[in-house]
């Protein structure tokens, strides 16, 4: 995987993952805040999301409204299978230095 | 929930979300928005809730109009840059112009805005500056009217015993020059000192003058004991220790008084209206308190700190009081006059004056312990500088006025392709904001390139580098910027955005183009100030040469005056036999005062019962002084040196005599003042008998009308005076066949030098010449007509360059036009008036403005002066043909060029 993506780009997308289609707005948010012990304004995580979805990582749908939103309804997000290889790109980016840190190595 | 109404601020937030995000977004941000506010509430409290709605909406707006729309924009401000870059250089010659004179006038007026800066910010070092007053009081010994910045010792303590509202009041007394004498290593140095001055021990509890050594509060507390700052220090002692060292000040009688050194300030600051080297205690002086004279004993400033939180209109009231109860006491006692005598029935008011408005004051103008600034300076000059600023500043929007219809082609294309108004708008602001930018910070190096002459002429100490990390002056700079920019884009900016394209593209808009009228408006404005600047500059001048050929009644060339001869004590009068001897002088004279700095003055009346008290200037001389100015006598004699009783008979000058009551010389041949006698006011001393009266003279500057005058003997010592018995100065006539030049001149003042220092090595050696001391009364006015000159010479400039460009742009408007009148057979010379006119009829329009406008202020400035040059008409028309002919050359290269082109040329491309 050529492109990079940040270090909130990939919070978030770990986030959805979590949430398992369950994912909009708020829920997002107060996934990666309760992780990362952090505060993140709102906005950040929908343009973080928006984006995530114009470069196809993520797709979504409108879906279930409450009462509590003014029967307004959410948009739902989902991983794409690019965005999934796109983590685990990431992932393996991070465990290949990982494993080239020589204090971490055995024996030392 | 939805059925519980929401608070006007979310509804309001609701309703910028809705017009600011794009519609598929809006329903889900309010609905998580709603959800979050739901959720806080019952978490946190409504108030939080409420204030994190309104901030998670500002952030969605932002963020979503910025991340909509954001790369779009960068992208399209780079794409400006590069658009105003290559019209830029497509049309060189109108980007010079227009960059040329924006940044002469944004420099200039930068450097006037310091300048006008620093003089407007003295004493702003003071740690109780805002509470800090100066007391004057009216300038008693002659105009009632005007506020004089001296006081009696009296003042002080009169208001210390009956008003509680000053938490301080300090006092520092002005002495003169001294000539001290400092002992190091058994070795005596001299020193003459001008900025020494007395003050009272809590001087330092109202002024925060930093002390580098030494106690402030007990510092100036004894008698004979003396503060000095550090470089005066190191010029006495050394890098030694200065502390408890004694210095030594000469008195008049010859003796010297020592006094210890208590404290080292740090150097006063150049922003300071009290410049001091040294300041002595006042117990040093016990005469001060002397109670006959302590109203009228004016060597004295009072300073007072007054409470805190006092009101000053109040206590202003509170203090008029003071005078007529105290002063009542000096006035019987030194003129024997009833308070109401004495003032003639005018209020003896007493001011306070903030002391950060004491520099720059109109009134009073007088400070005898530092610097004062003027006022009028100042206010010329800040007026100067908005000019420049506001001709280059309409200079740049008519340019760019004119320069953009050239690209009504290019809106049209772009409209055509799809362009939005807006762009259009944004495109043409940017432009010039970039100009106004690049122009600025062009014009700030210019400034710092330039800052040391203006400093030079200017007589200054003014840094650019300084204020460049003051953000205030960033912002004044960008606003600068902004307004300028916009206002010179915005024009062109919403009248050709708002084109119709296929209108443009037909080339309607060149037949159409409006806004020639508006031009020719800025036009005129600029050369009417121009030209106004041309005429008063010249009248400046004028006035100049006028006062300095002034004939002032005595000859003041080739006159050698050296000072402090009264140091010499009884050697003077050896100096001057020793001189008299000299072929190279004509004439050796002692005086009391030179011309045209005679100031001392008193009161007195003819001899006589119900004689008017007048005030009169007084100048002891000897009897060679009258003869060595070339003065005539009207009537009577010259003081004898044969005559033992002449040193007691005094001479007085025409208008002496007119205001005695001893009428004009015209009623002389019967009655005429000789014999008659003067007194002064207080009728306890010596009659002065007349001897004699001269032709008035000017022994002050010729600003001044000349007033009346009594000449006494150096060596009348019945009559107390300052000078009496050892005048300051010896003049000498120089014989002009002796002085053919600078070096031989150079040499017979080191020969004076010599002789002096052969009497006495410790007097310090000064001398001038009198036409210079008089030239010098005109320094003030000089240095304006430098600065005028230069920045007249700048609007003229910036004017022509906006009249070059405005021309040039109409060429190249009319070239088709010219070019069919050609086929028809127009002549070059049809052609070059038929141009010109255009412009020179605008030129002429603002000479007819100007005059008047010029008329006005010369004849404002004229009125400080008692000798003053005719307003002549042919000052006009020179400045107005001056005008117009800079004008013509600046159009007559483009009509030249215009009327010269072939008409094929311009003809053959439609």
């Amino acid at each position: 995987m050529s492109r990079v993506i940040g270090e909130l780009e990939e919070l978030i997308l770990l986030a959805v993952c979590i949430l398992d289609g369950d994912g909009y707005g708020i829920s997002v948010k107060n996934e990666v805040e309760r992780h990362t012990g952090r505060t993140i304004l709102l906005g950040a995580i929908h343009i973080t999301l928006y984006r995530l979805q114009d470069k196809g990582l993520l797709e979504s749908q409108l879906g279930g409204s409450t009462e509590k939103r003014g029967d307004r309804r959410k948009r739902l997000f989902r991983i794409t299978p690019k965005g999934m290889e796109q983590l685990r790109a990431s992932q393996e980016v991070r465990q290949k230095m990982w494993s080239l840190i020589p204090q971490l190595k055995p024996g030392l | 929930m939805s059925n519980v109404r929401k608070s006007l601020a979310r509804r309001m937030a609701v309703t910028l979300i809705e017009r600011r995000v794009g519609r598929a977004y809006v329903e889900e941000f309010l609905g998580d928005l709603d959800e979050m506010y739901e959720d806080r509430r019952s978490a946190k409290g409504k108030f939080v809730a409420e204030a994190m709605y309104w901030v998670d909406a500002v952030h969605l707006i932002v963020g979503f109009s910025s991340t909509a729309k954001k790369q779009h924009h960068t992208m399209f401000m780079g794409n400006m840059i590069k658009i105003a870059w290559r019209s830029a250089v497509r049309q060189k010659q109108f980007t010079i112009l227009n960059l040329l004179g924006l940044t002469l006038g944004i420099a200039t007026s930068l450097a006037i805005g310091l300048y006008v800066y620093d003089e407007s910010t003295y004493d702003t070092f003071h740690a109780n500056g805002d509470r800090i007053y100066r007391i004057n009081q009216p300038m008693i010994w002659n105009n009632w009217n005007e506020q004089f910045s001296c006081t009696g010792p009296g003042v002080a303590e009169a208001i210390k015993a009956d008003i509680p509202d000053f938490e301080e009041l300090t006092r520092i007394m002005f002495i003169g020059e001294q000539l001290m004498r400092v002992n190091n290593n058994e070795e005596a140095t001299h020193f003459t000192e001008s900025k020494y001055f007395v003050a009272e021990d809590n001087f330092f509890k109202v002024f925060s003058f930093p002390f580098v050594k030494g106690d402030p509060a007990t510092a100036l507390k004894e008698a004979n004991s003396m503060v000095i700052t550090a470089s005066t220090a190191k010029r006495y002692f050394g890098d030694a220790d200065p502390m408890g060292k004694l210095i030594e000040t000469k008195s008049a009688a010859g003796t010297y008084t020592p006094f210890t050194v208590t404290g080292v300030l740090a150097d006063v600051p150049a922003k300071s209206h009290l410049q001091f080297d040294m300041l002595g205690s006042l117990p040093s002086v016990p005469e001060f308190k002397e109670s006959r004279s302590t109203w009228i004993f004016t060597v004295f400033a009072t300073y007072g700190m007054v409470n805190e939180g006092t009101d000053i209109t109040a206590l202003t009231k509170k203090l008029q009081a003071v005078p007529p109860k105290w002063a009542a006491q000096t006035t019987k006692g030194v003129f024997n006059q009833t308070f109401e005598q004495f003032t003639k029935g005018q209020p003896w008011t007493l001011y306070l004056q903030p002391l950060q408005d004491i520099y720059l004051a109109k009134s009073p103008d007088f400070n005898r312990f530092g610097p004062s600034g003027n006022p009028s300076f100042v206010m010329i000059f800040g007026a100067i500088g908005a000019l420049v600023l506001a001709l280059s500043s309409i200079n740049f929007m008519n340019l760019s006025t004119a320069r953009s219809s050239n690209r009504a082609k290019e809106v049209g294309v772009r409209k055509v392709l799809g362009s939005g108004k807006n762009t259009l708008v944004r495109q043409f602001i940017v432009e010039s904001v970039l100009f106004v930018s690049v122009s600025t910070v062009a014009a700030l190096l210019l400034v710092q390139v330039s800052l040391n002459t203006f400093n030079t002429v200017a007589e200054k100490q003014i840094l650019l580098l300084p204020h460049l990390t003051n953000p205030y002056f960033f912002g004044i700079l960008a606003v600068f910027i902004l307004i300028v920019g916009l206002s010179a884009g915005s024009y062109p900016a919403f009248y050709l955005s708002a084109f119709k394209p296929a209108e443009t593209l037909k080339g309607k808009l060149r037949a159409g183009f409006k806004g020639t009228g508006i031009r020719n408006g800025l036009v005129v404005l600029q050369f009417t100030v121009s030209i106004a600047l041309i005429i008063c500059t010249f009248f400046v001048q004028k006035q100049l040469s006028f006062a300095s050929s002034v004939d002032v009644g005595i000859s003041k060339d080739h006159v050698l005056q050296v000072h402090n001869i009264h140091q010499l004590g009884k050697g003077a009068d050896v100096l001057k036999a020793k001189l008299q001897n000299n072929s190279v002088f004509s004439i050796v004279a002692k005086s009391g005062a030179l011309p045209p700095n005679v100031w001392a003055g008193d009161r007195y009346r003819a001899d006589g019962p119900d004689q008017a008290v007048v005030d009169l200037n007084y100048m002891r001389c000897d009897e060679h002084y009258l003869p060595l100015l070339q003065t005539e006598f009207i009537i009577g004699r010259n003081f004898d040196a044969g005559n033992a009783a002449d040193k007691y008979h005094v001479i007085i000058n025409e208008e002496a005599a007119k205001v005695l009551g001893y009428g004009s010389k015209e009623t002389w041949k019967d009655d005429s003042p000789i014999g008659k006698h003067v007194v002064q006011s207080f009728g306890s001393e010596e009659k002065l008998k007349i001897i004699g009266v001269v032709k008035n003279f000017n022994f002050n500057s010729v600003k001044q009308r000349i007033g009346p005058l009594l000449i006494m003997h150096n060596e009348n010592d019945k009559h107390w005076s300052y000078t009496a018995g050892f005048p300051s100065y010896l003049s000498m006539r120089l014989n002009s066949a002796s002085i053919q030049n600078g070096e031989e001149l150079q040499r017979i003042i080191d020969g004076v030098k010599g002789e002096v220092t052969k009497i006495d090595p410790a007097v310090t050696f000064q001398y001038s010449f009198m036409d210079e001391e008089f030239d010098n009364t005109f320094r003030d006015e000089r240095k304006m007509s430098v600065i005028l000159n230069l920045f007249t010479i700048l609007a003229i400039v910036i004017a022509c360059l906006g009249l070059f460009g405005l021309a040039a742009f109409s060429a190249d408007q009319r070239k088709k036009e010219l070019g069919i009148r050609k086929l028809h057979g127009a002549s070059i010379s049809q052609l070059v008036l038929l141009f010109s006119s255009e412009f020179t009829k605008l030129v002429a329009l603002s000479i007819v403005l100007a005059s008047p406008i010029a008329y006005l202020m010369t004849d404002y400035w004229l009125s400080n002066f008692a000798y003053r040059t005719p307003i002549d008409i042919w000052v006009f028309i020179a400045a107005g043909t001056t005008a117009m002919s800079i004008a013509i050359i600046t159009v007559g290269f483009q009509s030249f060029s215009a009327a010269n082109t072939n008409p094929v040329e311009v003809l053959r491309s439609e």
